[in-house]
């Protein structure tokens, strides 16, 4: 459903990807690995329409996305949760998460209520706390925030990008937790993580990038595969 | 005792009163200017031109026999499409340059000497002075109240709920304002950045039309006009916090109180250094205004 093909992007001068090749199939989770700096985010970025690619192609659903702006590409059923999660300042909790709604304009009141429900199912905390402001939430519940966000709107194929960065072992326990729970109500998700083996135990299939190209690739269950991504980024 | 209760009701009372009507057609003005510049970070230096137009546009129409009351809607209506019109072809032209705050302060710079100089060539210099819709006064507890400017403070008051609501309550502000702080988030999450720009420039320029009409009446029109008020507005912006309709709102309503109060004790030329001093005396000590933040914190 998502084919980037010989993806090249730069950032002034810096050559950031150089030929990445990668796909996402319906229902799978899959694991974009790799050291910092090594495009990882970039990949993400040029998806979501945050980086305009300088040269191959992004199709999802067999459609080309480069080139289009992020809200067309989030309507067409791309979600992104991004690195430093973007919670809106003067927004509570529950008004950040009607935000996820926008791209929705046909959905009825009914149902934009019940995705809201759900999301206060999958992230109990965040009913406690919806009236509380988004900004003042923890790490944590900011994190299942910008998640939950997302969420709401139904998306087709979610891109989270490090998601538990800087957070509590318990929290970066429960937030993978629901990242199992989305791949078990099959929603297709590409997710970048620098806790590399734990994030494996919830994809099922992963890349490893290094200086802006892919070196390895695999499955997830497989000891031979985890074995040539543990050399390949030599963690 | 009864000097007092006089000096009160026929000295205090009628400068408050008149320090009220300029506050709200400086807050109506103000409005705009604010919600401009809380989204699009653009100091638009033609909104005072953007309220003459309005004012010029309702004296023509007013003309060709369309009654005030209708004014007051159609004038603002017809503004939108031009205020869409300015930021495409202007403000967006510029916008994601390095230079943006300097480029789009002369551009509509520029603009505002245009409009004014297209209000001589086809108005004339002249002061035109529209009817006043309302006439007559009311009487209330022994003091008399022009009934135009009692309407001005009920209209003025009912535009500013309005305009907190749209921004704070409705989907269309919950966008603006997600646009004002992460541009790039709110894309991701559906909003059409673009066109939330350009609406909301327009719902900006509307408000200055509005004014234009509201105030045509009591403050005549001219080309110049825009001049007057302007100062006074982008003072209660500053002080009150950019982007705040609320800093707004307190901000015009304290300064033009204070310049009105100010002329009855200190004396009437001292009026504009004092409001103008006090401009100055924020920027040093809370540049964010005192209410400052972006449009969130509305």
């Amino acid at each position: 459903m998502l084919r980037i093909e010989a993806l090249h992007a730069h950032y002034g001068l810096s050559h950031v990807l150089q030929g990445v090749s990668l796909e996402v199939h319906p229902g799978e989770v899959v694991g974009l690995f790799g050291r910092n700096g090594v495009g990882k985010t970039t990949v993400m970025k040029s998806v979501a329409g945050w980086v305009t690619p300088s040269s191959g192609s992004v199709k999802f659903g067999g459609v080309e996305l480069g080139g289009k702006p992020s809200d067309v590409i989030c309507r067409m059923g791309i979600g992104f949760v991004p690195e430093d999660r973007r919670i809106f300042p003067g927004f509570t909790t529950e008004e950040n998460l009607k935000l996820g709604f926008l791209q929705c304009p046909g959905r009825t009141w009914a149902e934009d209520r019940l995705a809201l429900e759900r999301a206060y199912q999958r992230f109990p905390r965040l009913k406690e706390r919806r009236r509380q402001m988004g900004v003042t939430l923890s790490g944590g519940e900011q994190q299942m925030l910008a998640m939950a966000r997302v969420l709401v709107g139904a998306p087709k194929l979610i891109l989270i990008d490090e998601p538990t960065e800087g957070l509590a072992p318990m929290i970066v326990e429960e937030i993978f937790n629901t990242i199992d729970a989305l791949r078990r109500d099959g929603v297709p998700i590409l997710l970048v993580e620098q806790k590399v083996f734990r994030a494996l135990d919830v994809c099922d299939r992963f890349y490893a990038l290094e200086r802006g190209q892919v070196i390895a690739r695999g499955d997830a269950s497989k000891t031979d595969d985890r074995e040539a991504l543990r050399q390949a980024i030599a963690v | 005792m009864g000097a007092l209760v006089d000096y009160i009701q026929f000295v205090l009372v009628p400068q408050v009163f008149n320090g009220l009507t300029i506050g709200v057609a400086v807050i109506l003005i103000a409005l705009g200017l604010t919600i401009i510049f809380g989204l699009l970070d653009v100091f638009n230096m033609a909104h005072g031109e953007f309220y003459a137009l309005g004012a010029y546009l309702g004296v023509t129409l007013a003309g060709r026999g369309v009654s005030f009351w209708l004014l007051l809607l159609l004038v603002p209506l017809l503004l939108v499409p031009v205020g869409i019109l300015v930021d495409r072809a202007l403000i967006q032209r510029v916008f994601h340059r390095k230079e943006r705050h300097m480029l789009t302060m002369l551009l509509t710079f520029g603009l505002a000497g245009v409009m004014e100089d297209v209000f001589k060539a086809i108005y004339g210099a002249n002061i035109i002075k529209p009817a006043t819709p309302l006439t007559g006064g009311i009487d209330f507890l022994g003091n008399y109240f022009p009934t135009y400017r009692v309407f001005l403070l009920a209209v003025g008051a009912l535009t500013i709920a309005g305009v907190w609501l749209v921004v704070n309550k409705t989907s269309f502000g919950a966008m603006v304002r997600a646009a004002a702080f992460d541009r790039q988030m709110a894309a991701s999450l559906g909003v059409p950045v673009r066109r939330v720009y350009s609406a909301t420039f327009a719902f900006g320029v509307a408000l200055a039309a509005l004014a234009g009409v509201l105030l045509a009446p009591l403050y005549s029109v001219f080309p110049t006009m825009g001049k007057d008020f302007i100062l006074l507005a982008f003072t209660a912006v500053i002080v009150g916090g950019f982007g705040s309709v609320r800093g707004v709102v307190l901000g015009g309503l304290l300064l033009t109180q204070i310049q009105s109060l100010a002329s009855l004790y200190v004396s009437p030329v001292w009026g504009d250094p004092i409001v103008f001093g006090i401009m100055v005396l924020v920027l040093f000590v809370r540049p964010q205004g005192i209410f400052g933040g972006k449009l969130g914190h509305a």
